[in-house]
């Protein structure tokens, strides 16, 4: 039997755009709250979760500027699961499919997220407990 | 026997294939698995009360344990007291609680 604690999460969903998004960003929380380490591979939109230079920005009809709409930005999730986790003392890694992101010029990404392709997937798959893919409809 | 855990996110007033994805829970419990249902997000919808949908009622009396996540509830202004009376408040680590336990969680 491989790592008991290791769940691996495939995820497709780009930022700002799906409530799926939001969910999966919770079932990683969850999963380090419970103690285990989290592997997450990202593919096609979910490749820009990660992209280092997502800007916050104001909301004009509000009449907000960028501190007060305080915009959530998924590399800044990442950046606080990876935080978390490394209080925990747990793993979190991170792999975004290479073809993906060249697809979508998103190839600056914050620190600790990777570049792969599918085989990290079957590798992830294999070595984890378990593992959750959430696919777009 | 096995144990399945669905993540519905889908909902059968906007996506006709639901009513699949609740047949296939209830053909797996029929065959003998434990099957659970955990509605996230616009999932939730058909366990207001008073919403109609025959495809999620039949789920419900169908021996699947139905729950909805209660953030997305909150989200809807959806009280516990406003769900049909088979279906119980859950949380997505629930979710992750049976991804460690080995279950089959499958998202819908």
């Amino acid at each position: 039997m491989s790592d008991l604690k290791t769940l691996t999460f495939a995820f497709m969903d780009p930022p700002f755009e799906s409530e799926r998004t939001v969910t999966f960003f919770r079932l990683l929380d969850a999963a380090l709250e419970r103690g285990a380490s989290v592997r997450v591979f990202a593919y096609e939109g979910a490749v820009a979760l990660a992209f280092a230079r997502q800007a916050p920005h104001g909301n004009a009809v509000h009449g907000r500027d960028a501190a007060e709409e305080d915009h959530p930005l998924t590399r800044e999730w990442i950046r606080a699961l990876q935080e978390k986790a490394a209080a925990k003392e747990l793993g979190f890694e991170w792999i975004n499919c290479g073809l993906c992101v060249d697809e979508r010029g998103v190839n600056d990404v914050i620190d600790g997220c990777g570049r792969g392709g599918p085989p990290d997937l079957w590798r992830y798959a294999s070595d984890a407990f378990n593992t959750l893919t959430i696919g777009t409809r | 026997m096995s144990d399945y855990l669905f993540i519905q996110s889908q909902d059968p007033f906007t996506e006709v294939r639901c009513a699949a994805q609740y047949q296939l829970a209830r053909q797996l419990r029929d065959a003998g698995h434990r099957v659970h249902v955990l509605l996230v997000q616009n999932g939730v919808a058909p366990a207001r009360l008073g919403a109609r949908s025959e495809v999620f009622d039949a789920l419900l009396g169908g021996g699947v344990t139905v729950s909805a996540d209660g953030f997305s509830l909150k989200q809807r202004e959806i009280e516990a007291s406003d769900l049909k009376a088979e279906v119980t408040v859950g949380d997505v680590g629930d979710a992750v609680d049976a991804l460690l336990a080995g279950s089959k969680v499958i998202w819908n």
